[in-house]
């Protein structure tokens, strides 16, 4: 009952934060200047012609009125539909107005389901990467405080913390894939394309993984249940391995929840980079083109994932420490 | 600056006469870590502030026979006028990189210091008033949490002509949430404490409490971890500048350079990797430095207390 209890108020706090999320979003694409109507009926177009297209599609409305509008038909669960990109999956130029080519314009959440399974592909694989690398450096560093691996660890998250994601995929393209030919890096074409974005990402994630790693697991360490452990006869792997890992564990739970958007801005530029086409690619060029329909939608999906996956963790980390609140 | 004085290690009546702030950074200090960052820091701020000047090369000017000049001991042509090589235009790499630290180095310092005014404003707000304010500023932070600032920051600068004070406002305007929680949960264990239930009784209004009282205590602390936030907006300059969106060319700055670069790629490895180099390098000893810092803030709070 208690967990019941806990999913109907965390959702209902979430459901805040999605409408205010897009609120913020929506208001702030529409103060900043900029007319998505010139973008998207070129720019030879008559102004009568852009003030009549504009009005057409409710642009010209006060902001409360267009964002009832928006949020009524999000709740019907219609995100609407890009404001460039036609779905055919043509070109979205189209320097004239009257093209008599330009299809139909795509449905946001078409878009948005296209490439989001690219991006957790490829988040799940940093995920893993970086949960791996993290683990070892940080378990060893926390288990000796103050010697050797603890330093090693220090020094690499430092370093790894100070690499721009943007340069150091630049480098590794240079050596992995034009020098040494091992690993593919432009575009996607099977799964390969993932590995080098990935570990990017991995980089630029895992120095807060260890720094929390260690911090736990050295403080776990002084807890006085190693020690009662080591009267009642556990060997030292087993105290490490069954207890220490699992309450040590907690803190790098929460951390990933915090963490993810976070990844989402280097997986932005990451994807632009290696031009993968999954959610961040989308977004950067929903942005530049100011296709207002897709970057509320991608808004309201990532902040939808964030807050889900806040819920997921912190369901976890009381199953593995009944100790926590809800 | 004479703190450099190792202090013995059985001190530990004289280091509690100490204010805590100033234990927190004497440790810093002694740790390998710190010392490594600072000279490295050092070296690279000299450079910065003097070489452009006393070299006298133009970071802008252009010689089209010097061009695409590969690094020291790199291939046939390379030549000690132009120890990192020049670009695609003849400029000269070196100074272009460091003229481009600070830039960078500025607009990152210019951003944390308006996140920490931002932040610690409104956290403080919220920590000490608590009810229906609190509510509304964490509810705040949880929304703009949950968005990736560069989104917004490609928004607003994508249109507004990015200049300076531009994106120092969007870098300042990203990470303040955390400096609000962070503020807001000292602030609201602090103010049960005596000392300021004192003060209230003694007929203090609230802003004195706040300004004379809680700010000296907490701010140092926050302090030690804005240094890491510097490291954090220069990333974020460099990443804007790579899109386009930061100080507009000719001036040159470690994003658009190696935007420049990633063009010359194959024929020029040295114009892309180069600024980077440097800019690993600024970032690392920052961070070891403010990482430091933060350990031994954490020693210190953890047993000196």
């Amino acid at each position: 009952m208690f967990t019941l209890n806990f999913l109907i108020r965390r959702l209902a706090q979430g459901v805040v934060i999605i409408f205010l999320v897009s609120f913020l979003i929506f208001t702030l694409l529409r103060v900043v200047p900029g007319d998505p109507v010139r973008l998207m009926a070129g720019g030879m177009a008559p102004e009568a012609l852009i003030e009549k297209i504009a009005k057409d599609m409710g642009l010209r409305d006060p902001i409360i009125v267009q964002f009832g509008r928006y949020m009524g038909s999000v709740v019907r669960g219609d995100l609407g539909q890009s404001f460039v990109r036609p779905a055919n999956g043509a070109s979205t130029g189209g320097s004239s107005f009257n093209d008599s080519t330009r299809g139909e314009r795509a449905e946001v959440l078409t878009l948005i389901l296209e490439a989001l399974p690219m991006t957790l592909q490829l988040a799940a694989m940093t995920l893993a990467i970086s949960l791996v690398f993290s683990a070892i450096i940080g378990i060893a560093g926390g288990l000796y405080p103050g010697r050797w691996p603890d330093k090693v660890a220090f020094y690499i998250s430092s370093i790894f913390i100070s690499l721009p994601n943007f340069w150091l995929g630049i480098v590794l393209a240079l050596l992995f894939s034009v020098k040494l030919g091992w690993l593919p890096a432009i575009g996607y074409n099977g799964f390969a394309y993932t590995i080098l974005p990935a570990i990017v990402l991995a980089v630029e994630m895992s120095p807060v993984l260890i720094r929390t790693l260690v911090g736990s697991v050295s403080s776990q360490m002084t807890e006085a249940y190693v020690s009662v452990g080591r009267v009642r006869g556990l060997g030292r792997t087993r105290i490490i391995a069954n207890h220490v890992l699992r309450n040590a564990s907690v803190p790098l739970f929460n951390l990933l929840g915090i963490q993810f958007s976070s990844l989402l801005g280097g997986v932005i530029i990451v994807e632009y980079i290696f031009d993968y086409p999954g959610l961040g690619l989308l977004t950067i060029n929903a942005v530049l083109q100011r296709d207002f329909p897709l970057i509320q939608g991608i808004a309201i999906v990532t902040s939808a994932i964030f807050v889900l996956i806040n819920i997921v963790v912190d369901l976890v980390a009381t199953s593995i420490d009944p100790r926590l609140e809800y | 600056m004479s703190i450099i004085s190792i202090a013995s290690p059985d001190s530990s009546t004289m280091l509690a006469s100490r204010s805590l702030a100033r234990r927190v950074f004497d440790k810093a200090v002694a740790s390998p870590g710190f010392r490594a960052g600072a000279a490295i820091f050092i070296v690279l701020a000299l450079a910065t502030a003097l070489y452009p000047e006393l070299s006298g090369i133009d970071p802008v000017k252009m010689d089209i026979k010097a061009r695409l000049l590969p690094p020291l001991f790199e291939g046939a042509k390379w030549s000690w006028a132009h120890p990192l090589g020049t670009d695609q235009l003849g400029r000269d790499m070196l100074v272009r990189s460091l003229v481009g630290l600070r830039y960078s180095f500025l607009i990152g310092v210019a951003s944390v210091i308006v996140m920490l005014f931002v932040g610690c404003t409104l956290g403080t707000i919220a920590g000490y008033f608590g009810g229906r304010i609190d509510a509304v500023i964490m509810r705040l932070t949880d929304a703009q949490l949950s968005i990736p600032m560069i989104i917004l920051a490609i928004a607003v600068l994508g249109v507004s002509r990015p200049t300076i004070p531009a994106i120092v406002l969007v870098l300042g305007m990203s990470n303040w949430p955390v400096y609000a929680r962070m503020m807001r949960s000292v602030v609201m264990t602090e103010r049960q404490r005596e000392f300021v239930r004192a003060a209230q009784i003694g007929g203090s209004t609230d802003l004195r409490i706040i300004v004379t009282l809680l700010l000296p205590l907490l701010l140092p602390s926050v302090l030690f971890t804005s240094v890491l936030d510097v490291a954090r907006m220069m990333i974020f300059e460099s990443t804007l500048g790579f899109l386009g969106l930061g100080v507009q060319p000719p001036t040159p700055t470690f994003g658009n350079i190696i935007a420049d670069g990633r063009k010359y790629l194959l024929n020029a490895w040295w114009i892309a990797t180069m600024p980077g180099l440097f800019l690993g390098l600024t970032l690392t000893s920052i961070n070891l430095m403010g990482a430091a810092l933060e350990r031994a803030r954490d020693t210190v709070h953890a047993g000196g207390e």
